[in-house]
């Protein structure tokens, strides 16, 4: 069963009073257990659909269903908070927190807290292998190891969906397949639906399948 | 649960003293400058404080206890001769001029009664016996005439109003709302030194009543007997005493605007760093929103480095204050600080420092979470 459907998406904004579309009648959906890898040229309506799968921004016309639950604009944050994890490029990690609190303070934001919180954030740090620089701060930690704690940061809560936006693209060339190896393993071990956005040619070495975009619409 | 407001807020400790010390800064301005009001008020009705007296019969209108009116000194019988009152006497308030050594002069504030051991006055007696003040020329001054007055020991000899007097004893906190010291003298010798104002004159009735007496009804009947005098409880005297600086001389504005500009002053700066702080987070807490957070939570965050700026600089600037107590008691200014006082600041520096981080929580309002895709 699709864990996230997207029905006939379509987003426009409005330059002055001229409507531009952006996407343009998009449907697909994310099983548990694979990795997607979705590709396309600048400009084509990758991180507008990241947007609205991630529950950050409404489409225009169309539906998303998450784990059978439809994405209406009111529970977009209550969808945020239980079924979907964000990886983002620049890593976005707290400065102030270390490695083990930025992740425990994503599970109480998901309303998990105490020493259950903190048991959780360990175990996860252990799933990205990065329990040895739990108490390390991002300003401390190397590009990729930055990388993980974000993607343990996205796992907590069980969220069903990992949805990342080019996380290889602020690390180098071997961190970044160590990294996307750790996408293939948790959507297999952990059972996962992940949606990577990437130029990077060495997502395909991992994706179950890429979906390409240009002047958004789904060229598959 | 982590704290991520407080991480946030000691992350960058330069910032955070800057928000603490602008809180500090305000709360003592505000705790000193009403401490010290409240002490100049103090010294305003200090004497009617401490006089073992209920009742306070004065001329009519008369606005505080320094600025006495005269009537004759004969009413005094017609209160003595009321059921219900255990004693009255007269007593004189009046502003003197005494010739220094030096050849300046200065002004003091003398207190004339019969009996001073009688009304419990002066209260604070250093050295000497006020019962010796109705053997003549004596007189008590206080501690606080030095600054004025340069030093004075027992044995020497002041002119007061061209009378010479001897001193024989020494107060303490016996000082006018105009700081000018008190001196104690006997009633008679007061009306000498004014010859032409207070012969068989007197500026003021006290009134000790009998255990149980009923204030309202002997008071109804001083005012029956002496209908062009005013008849006051000590509390209301007090009170009139006190207010009479505050409302009438500008001092009360004063004290209001400068609680004001010391509040502001707080509120600017807790407002600044605070908004700086937040456009600084700014990708932080769209990073809180991002990962299923909601505005309440970083409305909490906020929130929170407010209400710890605002404990911190309260404690630092409580601390300062009284701090600065011994130093203002060099110069002569008496620092009051009440509980009340202290908790009334404490609010106030909370709801100030929750006011001005409110300025933050518009500019979250607006915050869209996909900006920590953009960069």
């Amino acid at each position: 069963m699709a864990v996230l459907e997207a029905f006939r998406l379509t987003k426009s904004f409005f330059d002055g009073k001229e409507e531009v579309p952006v996407l343009k009648e998009i449907s697909l959906h994310l099983e548990r257990g694979e990795v997607v890898g979705l590709e396309g040229p600048s400009g084509s309506g990758k991180t507008t659909l990241l947007f609205i799968l991630g529950c950050l921004l409404s489409p225009t016309s169309g539906r998303v269903v998450i784990e059978g639950r439809e994405a209406d604009p009111n529970r977009l944050p209550e969808l945020r908070r239980t079924s979907i994890g964000l990886v983002f490029q620049h890593f976005h990690l707290f400065s102030a927190l270390t490695a083990l609190e930025n992740v425990e303070y994503a599970m109480n934001i998901k309303g998990m807290g105490g020493a259950a919180a903190r048991r959780e954030a360990e175990r996860i740090l252990e799933v990205v292998e990065m329990s040895d620089r739990r108490g390390a701060r991002p300003r401390d930690l190397s590009g990729g190891q930055k990388q993980r704690v974000a993607i343990a940061r996205a796992l907590v809560g069980h969220a069903a969906i990992i949805l990342a936006d080019e996380p290889t693209a602020s690390i180098d060339a071997r961190l970044a397949g160590q990294i996307l190896e750790l996408f293939g393993r948790l959507a297999r071990d952990e059972n996962r639906a992940v949606l990577i956005v990437s130029h990077d040619p060495k997502v395909r070495g991992v994706a179950d399948r890429i979906i390409r975009m240009q002047d958004g619409q789904l060229l598959d | 649960m982590v704290d991520l407001a407080t991480k946030i807020l000691l992350d960058d400790k330069t910032r955070f003293l800057t928000t603490v010390s602008g809180v500090a800064f305000a709360v003592m301005l505000v705790i000193v400058q009403v401490g010290i009001f409240l002490g100049m008020l103090e010294s305003a009705s200090i004497t009617i404080d401490r006089m073992d007296a209920d009742l306070w019969v004065c001329a009519k209108n008369t606005p505080n206890i320094d600025f006495a009116n005269t009537f004759p000194e004969l009413y005094v019988h017609r209160v003595r001769s009321i059921p219900g009152v255990l004693q009255a006497d007269n007593l004189i308030v009046w502003f003197v001029t005494v010739a220094l050594p030096n050849g300046a002069k200065e002004a003091a504030i003398v207190y004339g009664l019969e009996d001073f051991p009688r009304w419990r006055f002066p209260w604070d007696v250093v050295s000497g016996d006020p019962a010796d003040l109705r053997r003549g020329r004596y007189v008590f001054v206080d501690d606080s005439a030095e600054r004025r007055f340069g030093t004075f020991e027992e044995g020497e000899y002041r002119e007061f109003l061209g009378l010479r007097l001897k001193i024989i004893g020494r107060t303490r906190q016996a000082r006018s709302f105009t700081t000018n010291p008190i001196a104690f003298l006997d009633y008679r010798v007061a009306q000498a030194l004014a010859p032409l104002d207070l012969r068989r004159r007197t500026t003021y009735i006290i009134v000790k009543l009998e255990p149980g007496a009923d204030v309202e009804a002997i008071r109804a009947e001083i005012r029956r007997r002496l209908p062009y005098n005013d008849v006051r409880t000590k509390q209301e005297w007090a009170d009139r005493s006190r207010g009479y600086w505050v409302e009438n001389t500008g001092l009360g504005l004063s004290m209001f605007v400068t609680v004001f500009l010391g509040c502001l002053v707080g509120v600017v700066v807790v407002a600044q760093t605070s908004y700086t702080a937040t456009i600084e987070h700014f990708k932080e807490f769209a990073t809180v929103k991002a990962i299923g957070g909601c505005n309440a939570d970083i409305y909490r965050i906020i929130a929170r480095q407010a209400t710890i700026s605002a404990l911190v600089g309260f404690s630092i600037g409580a601390a300062m204050a009284h701090a600065v107590r011994p130093l203002l008691a060099g110069l002569d200014l008496k620092l009051i600080i009440h509980p009340t006082l202290v908790g009334n600041v404490f609010v106030g520096a909370v709801a100030l420092c929750l006011g001005a981080s409110l300025i933050s929580f518009r500019k979250i309002a607006g915050l869209d979470p996909a900006v920590v895709f953009r960069s």
